[in-house]
């Protein structure tokens, strides 16, 4: 089971109630983003550019907690940053589990296997952990050697020691679809709960401005990672958003859905593009011209974007806006089809795989030769 | 947000196809912005210059009208109809507390901070990474620099 009946049934209950209430806009999952250290600097991540005293600032647990009741979301993900850098993580951790929300801390696990004591495994607590693939594909994400077996053996301590465990994978182009098929068979062997898997978004201040995907290259990338799948997989996305990415569904963007939280305040529109902050949930919902963002839109920061924090809360939607939708949805989620296309195997047998002729990695420093270090500060 | 120039080759790209067909798309034109002491000598300047520096991911430095600076990063910028509805919103760097900042009591502007964003040695280091790798180097890594 990709998540747990409670979670499903807590999930469901409060988009019905929503919808009952005639609410137009709901948040699903609070992106909660304590702080923006990290102790990676991945190329394809637009998030960790500030000066010293942004990085070395960070949300304090009342905050966390202030900002979770106000938004009222049942499910809590905490990005960043990496959120294991935050000395009081535990104890915000602890109080979002007390409060029933279902939490996921979004980590490149590095250090994850030492901390692991500070937690307690719940139902309501799933560590997700940042792999972008096999071994040397997400070293080179990651812009660290090492770094793989370093998340696997964070994984795997984790299933060990009773805890839930997901994965998120997120591709960029030169993505090989084999390559991450192979990566969803080690997860699972590694004893996953469930995966997410989303294309990168082209954040303009991420270091590598050139291999973000088009959406006519992801949906290939996806249909023949997607299509044809193992039984023994188990994503954690939701079944539409998935056909979605493989380009059998259209959904416009739904920013309001996965809205943030960091030491900025509400961020306006959503977890990606920033245009501006809001000092209450409220404000957020009133003020943002959300007119101004997804696909239709024209702006073009939201052209190429498929991205699940603004994409899954509308796949949701659709499945509670009609009964329809609802036993579509229902049907697919019990039933878990395997997407049989013989023409995603064509494209799977047939796909080269580009060299890694370009690392991801995050630096800094003027047009000179020399290796430097990207800076915090 | 970006201005149109900023957003120039993205903006190109997408007048020219249709966002589902593209391939791969454009990224972003940097505009080296480290050092810039705007002129802001009309209103349009001026907001321009502070959009600018809402996009900027360096400290910058606010001159205010009565000679007071403010030195820290602007994280927010609300655009009113005249400057004096319209403000910047700064975190300073030694204090974490949010200021607001009226654009009408702004007389200068800095961006004195480095551009945390740059990354502009990106393929210099793909080389760097391949000749370190042909030379048998091994856990070849990009460590973020410590914060103290
Ligand atoms: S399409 Fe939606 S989620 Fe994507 S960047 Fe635009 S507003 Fe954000």
């Amino acid at each position: 089971m990709a998540v747990p009946v409670s979670q499903a049934w807590t999930v469901a209950s409060y988009v019905l109630t929503q919808k009952l209430k005639g609410r137009k806009r709901y948040p699903l999952v609070l992106m909660l983003e304590p702080l923006f250290r990290c102790n990676l600097a991945c190329a394809g991540c637009g998030k960790i550019q500030y000066p010293a005293h942004i990085l070395k600032a960070e949300l304090t647990p009342e905050e966390c907690f202030r900002a979770v009741e106000e938004c009222g979301a049942p499910m809590v993900s905490i990005p960043g940053g990496e959120p294991l850098l935050h000395p009081k993580m535990p104890e915000i951790v602890a109080g979002l589990v007390a409060r029933k929300k279902y939490v996921y801390m979004c980590t490149n696990a590095l250090l994850l296997k030492e901390k692991l004591h500070l937690f307690k495994p719940s139902k309501y607590l799933s560590f997700s952990v940042h792999v972008d693939g096999e071994r040397e594909h997400h070293d080179f994400s990651v812009c660290r050697e090492g770094g793989y077996d370093l998340a696997m053996e964070g994984i795997r301590a984790a299933v060990a020691a009773g805890f839930r465990v997901t994965t998120n994978t997120t591709l960029f182009d030169g993505a090989d679809p084999n390559s991450v098929r192979r990566h969803f068979d080690q997860l699972m062997a590694a004893g996953v709960e469930s995966m997410m898997v989303s294309p990168g978004y082209t954040y303009d201040k991420a270091p590598d401005q050139n291999h973000f995907l088009g959406k006519a290259k992801s949906r290939r990338l996806f249909r023949a990672i997607l299509s044809n799948r193992k039984k023994s997989w188990e994503f954690n996305t939701h079944p539409l958003f998935s056909e979605f990415l493989m380009g059998k569904r259209n959904f416009e963007c739904t920013p309001w859905g996965m809205p943030t939280f960091s030491i900025f305040g509400w961020q306006k529109p959503c977890y990606l593009l920033q245009d501006g902050y809001a000092d209450t949930f409220q404000e957020l919902m009133e003020t943002t011209n959300w007119e101004n963002y997804g696909a239709k839109s024209g702006n073009p920061q939201c052209a190429n974007c498929m991205v699940h924090s603004g994409h899954e809360a509308s796949a949701v939607d659709y499945a509670f806006s009609s009964l329809g939708g609802f036993i579509e949805t229902a049907k697919k989620f019990m039933l878990k089809p395997l997407y049989p296309d013989a023409d995603a195997q064509k494209l799977l047998n047939e796909w080269k795989p580009t060299a890694h002729t370009n690392p991801l990695v995050q630096i800094q420093g003027s047009s000179s030769d020399e290796l430097q270090p990207v800076s915090g500060d | 947000m970006a201005t149109e120039q900023q957003e120039h080759l993205k903006i190109e790209q997408l007048r020219q196809h249709n966002a589902d067909e593209l391939e791969t798309i454009a990224g972003r034109e940097k505009e080296n912005l480290e050092g810039w002491i705007p002129a802001l000598a009309t209103d349009a300047e001026i907001r321009e210059a502070l959009e600018k520096a809402f996009d900027y991911r360096g400290d910058v430095t606010i001159t205010r009208k009565d000679g007071s600076k403010v030195e820290g990063y602007l994280f927010d910028r609300r655009s009113g109809t005249s400057l004096e509805d319209s403000s910047v919103r700064v975190i300073p760097i030694n204090d974490r507390n949010k200021i607001n900042i009226s654009y009408a009591d702004i007389a200068a502007l800095a961006f004195t901070g480095r551009d945390n964003a740059a990354g502009k040695t990106f393929e210099a280091w793909v080389k760097k990474y391949w000749e370190k790798k042909a030379a048998g180097e091994k856990n070849i890594q990009i460590e973020p620099e410590k914060l103290d």
